[in-house]
């Protein structure tokens, strides 16, 4: 050890921080999970819209169960692709309330939005609302995850 | 990381610290992830991985998913533990160096 100057242990230092940053730029959510969540949004906007409440009821306890099994898997943002499992004292515990709070945050900007278009006289309000919710799933969700990977990666430095 | 300084020599050249500091951020890695992420061949890899897989400091494992056989290495806790004592050891090294 006496051999290693400060310079080759910082140079060793930086090469360890490097390869953890590629591992944290890991941290993400598969991308059939923000599709699969947009299109399950606007057919729960279409299924209100026909006005059939157990059909709505219906849809949506199907959609709750199926996303819960889905969230359950996906929803630590350690298991983007078949190719590496991020550790979960890198990722932290933190992603799954995130992604859950902004779901619910989403949810509440649909009804909202669905209530505004129909006060507006719309028809179809609620497909309108949720292609709102759909657009902001797909354009948001990627960004919300690069946001998240970047404090990450801040706290780990 | 908290763990007591300890100079590894096993891990300490570049190809094997950056193989050991990618497992050590992760629960597993694809061979092929750690074999595009360090431009290293198969055959080089796979040396480098039986060297610390010889020291006790990771496994490796074959499961087969969708019918196609993969290769997934992980740092076993003694690769962990020397890890952690490696990189505090780098940092005792600045910190004497530089008060």
């Amino acid at each position: 050890m006496d051999d290693i100057s400060a310079e080759d242990a910082r140079q060793a230092l930086r090469a360890v921080d490097e390869e953890r940053r590629h591992v944290i730029a890991e941290i993400d959510l598969p991308r059939w999970y923000w599709w699969g969540l947009a299109a399950a949004w606007v057919l729960l906007g279409m299924a209100a819209d026909l006005g059939n409440v157990w059909l709505t009821s219906g849809s949506t306890l199907v959609f709750g169960a199926a996303h819960a099994a889905v969230a359950q898997h996906v929803f630590s943002g350690r298991h983007k692709s078949s190719r590496l499992s991020v550790r979960a004292s890198v990722a932290g515990r933190h992603i799954p309330a995130i992604l859950f709070g902004c779901l619910l945050l989403l949810t509440l900007a649909t009804i909202a939005v669905g209530f505004a278009v129909d006060a507006d006289g719309a028809e179809h309000a609620s497909t309108i609302a949720a292609g709102f919710a759909a657009t902001a799933i797909l354009c948001g969700g990627p960004t919300l995850m690069a946001a998240i990977r970047r404090r990450v990666a801040r706290n780990a430095a | 990381m908290t763990a007591a300084p300890r100079f590894d020599e096993l891990i300490h050249p570049s190809t094997r610290l950056s193989i050991v500091a990618l497992l050590a951020s992760a629960d597993w890695i694809d061979f092929a992830f750690v074999r595009d992420r360090l431009g290293l061949s198969d055959s080089a890899l796979s040396k480098q991985f039986a060297t610390l897989e010889g020291a006790g400091y990771l496994s490796i494992e074959r499961p087969v998913e969708d019918r196609r056989r993969r290769v997934r290495v992980r740092l076993t806790p003694a690769g962990r533990t020397a890890f952690e004592g490696h990189v505090a050891a780098l940092r005792a090294v600045i910190d004497v160096e530089t008060p």
